[in-house]
């Protein structure tokens, strides 16, 4: 058993140091931004896996906490000036209290009620935005979006001009949601979720609350979904309402959660980026000809996915693995057999 | 209009209620349907409410076949798992491709068909009313009330009832499971077909107009309660009522605003909606 850890430790530790040191290679801002954007999703996607991967509760509407997380904060940078730094807490805590208000009545009722609440509350919120050009003192931007007022490079106001700080805080924000997704599966929490998207019933009559577990993952899933919505703020300083908080986002993070591997704690960051990355690939070489073709390719290959691999990459990954661990036997055997078990 | 939210979120309650899958493609089928409709009008000149002949049942064909070579297998791959999410996904993104395919073939323009009904207004008793929004309403009534009686009275509706009161029992019963999914499926598409027609005369289509009416679909098929077939009209009918009536008072965002509000009372009053049985799922 220590073997194989040791050696998935040794590869871990590489691809980390790989990954710090890639601005080095990397130079074109256009590039950078594209890398960033690929981990941002991962990082999205892995948030959206404490509720919809664990507990197996179908959010359709986390644009809505993206979107908590990036107007709260920048509104009250805008007109206070407080520093993203402190107002991504406040942005956090609006976003798990939306959380407890969808979940509290939907939660009581299975899975489709969830999913359906959650895709009208989204719509209502992305129409509220689109026609609220004011409250009071606060601009909130109406339609035609949300600008970030410029400070230039400044720490506090994480704004830099160049690429390489938002790398590394998104890279950080990935190794900090990675850790956590871990330490979230293997709680007691993790557990429960597991217990409960597998069978409420039985969960149920095993004594776990179900209820208020649910209405901690969602919470939990809630404010880091918040912090990327700030971060997105900072990198792109322009908010629109139907790119932060409509159906495009939403389904994204589903999307690149399931194409990984729902439940899994690596398979969204591995789906995130992947998928990212095509489909950032095809709109660069394809994007500017047949209006939709893009888009086109980029569903097809989602449902290609769902069709040939609908437990996701790392189902595949775990089947490449335990196949291997039967040639070894022994540790090697029992090792992936744990990881089948635990994914 | 109401009436066309309750028919399009019919299709989607059948297909929830026997298959236990959220259609997500229910939006993009429907702008699929206005788009054959309309182009079909475009090309023959007959009235839309006569080409429901061709529309619905190449629409129900259309359902048929993306049911057998697309969510069957998803669906087969997944039996041991309790909620279909892949399913569900598999869904969304052939919106993304039928929404997207359109915009390649059709373009991102907006039509209208303008028949010689489409202006006019009838006069009945005191009300003054739309003429294709009125007829839309007949058609949403016949077409409920037929899809209605089918349920009850063929072997057919009484094999889809079965199917979604219990998928097992119902299959030991000597039903044959596949078929009867990929006819739910067929069917919940054709009666988009039917609300294409009714809506072409006075609705713009376009390639993204699926999602206007999508959550509303949803907003009805939870208000009238999941799977439920009386719910799904009665809902319908309500969102419409709300909003025409709210549309006097107040601007278009509010009403829209309104429409949500009440579908957040109702779930925190009767999260179930007002047909729905708590056990059903």
């Amino acid at each position: 058993m220590t073997g194989l850890i040791n050696k998935n430790r040794i590869i871990i530790a590489g691809l980390v140091i790989l990954m710090c040191l890639l601005p080095m290679v990397v130079t074109k801002p256009y590039y950078m931004h594209v890398i960033i954007m690929c981990i941002l999703w991962a990082y999205l996607a892995s948030c959206w896996n404490i509720i919809g991967g664990y507990a197996g509760q179908l959010s359709l509407g986390h644009g809505i906490y993206t979107a908590a997380g990036a107007y709260i904060t920048m509104i009250l940078f805008n007109t206070y000036g407080l520093s993203p730094w402190l107002g991504m807490f406040i942005g956090g805590g609006v976003a798990v209290l939306m959380s407890f208000i969808i979940g509290f009545p939907t939660f009581k009722l299975r899975g489709a009620y969830y999913a359906l609440a959650t895709v009208a509350i989204a719509e209502a919120i992305v129409v509220l935005i689109n026609n609220t050009g004011h409250v009071g003192q606060y601009v909130v931007g109406g339609a035609e979006g949300l600008i970030v007022k410029m400070v230039g490079n400044s720490p506090a106001a994480i704004q830099f001009n160049s690429k390489i700080p938002y790398y590394y805080i998104v890279l950080f924000m990935l190794f900090m949601i990675i850790f956590i997704s871990k330490w979230v599966k293997e709680s007691k929490l993790g557990y429960y979720l597991v217990a409960l998207r597998e069978d409420e019933d039985a969960a149920a009559a095993m004594g776990i609350n179900v209820r208020r577990n649910k209405l901690i993952a969602a919470a939990i899933s809630a404010f880091f979904t918040a912090l990327g919505g700030v971060f997105y703020a900072v990198l792109i300083r322009y908010l629109e309402p139907n790119a932060i908080a409509g159906a495009t986002m939403s389904n994204q993070m589903v999307f690149l959660t399931i194409v990984g591997g729902a439940g899994t704690v690596l398979g969204p960051v591995i789906g995130g980026i992947l998928l990212s990355l095509v489909s950032e690939v095809i709109r660069f070489y394809l994007g500017g000809q047949l209006m939709g073709l893009h888009l086109f390719i980029y569903g097809l290959i989602v449902m290609l996915m769902i069709i040939f691999q609908p437990k996701g990459i790392m189902d595949l990954v775990d089947r490449i693995k335990r196949k291997r661990g039967k040639q070894d036997q022994g540790e090697g055997g029992a090792s992936s057999a744990r990881d089948a078990s635990g994914a | 209009m109401g009436c066309i939210y309750g028919l399009i979120a019919l299709g989607l309650t059948l297909i929830f209620g026997i298959m236990k899958i959220i259609n997500f493609a229910q939006g993009a089928l429907l702008m699929l349907s206005m788009m054959v409709s309309y182009w079909l009008w475009a090309a023959t000149g007959l009235s839309p409410y006569i080409l429901v002949i061709i529309v619905a049942p190449v629409m129900f064909l259309i359902g048929y076949v993306s049911e057998r070579f697309l969510i069957k297998p998803v669906l087969d791959a997944q039996k041991d798992v309790r909620e279909p999410v892949s399913v569900l996904l598999l869904t969304a993104a052939f919106a993304i491709v039928l929404e997207n395919l359109c915009l390649m073939v059709f373009g991102a323009d907006y039509v209208m068909a303008k028949t010689s009904f489409s202006t006019q207004t009838l006069a009945l008793g005191s009300v003054t009313v739309s003429a294709a929004r009125f007829y839309g309403l007949l058609i949403a009534l016949v077409v409920a009330a037929i899809f209605y009686m089918f349920l009850k009275y063929t072997q057919t509706g009484r094999n889809l009832r079965a199917t979604g009161q219990d998928r097992n029992a119902a299959s030991l019963m000597g039903i044959d499971i596949t078929k009867t999914y990929a006819i739910a499926f067929g069917i919940g598409t054709a009666l988009l077909a039917v609300a294409a027609v009714a809506l072409i005369p006075f609705y713009y289509v376009h390639p993204s107009v699926g999602s206007v009416f999508m959550t509303k679909a949803f907003i009805v098929v939870v208000l009238g309660g999941l799977g439920s077939v009386p719910g799904a009209i009665l809902g319908g009918v309500i969102i419409g009522l709300i909003e025409s009536i709210a549309a006097q008072y107040m601007t278009a965002t509010l009403t829209a605003m309104l429409v949500y509000a009440v579908f957040l009372l109702v779930l925190f009053i009767k999260p179930t909606g007002i047909f729905g049985s708590p056990y059903e799922w």
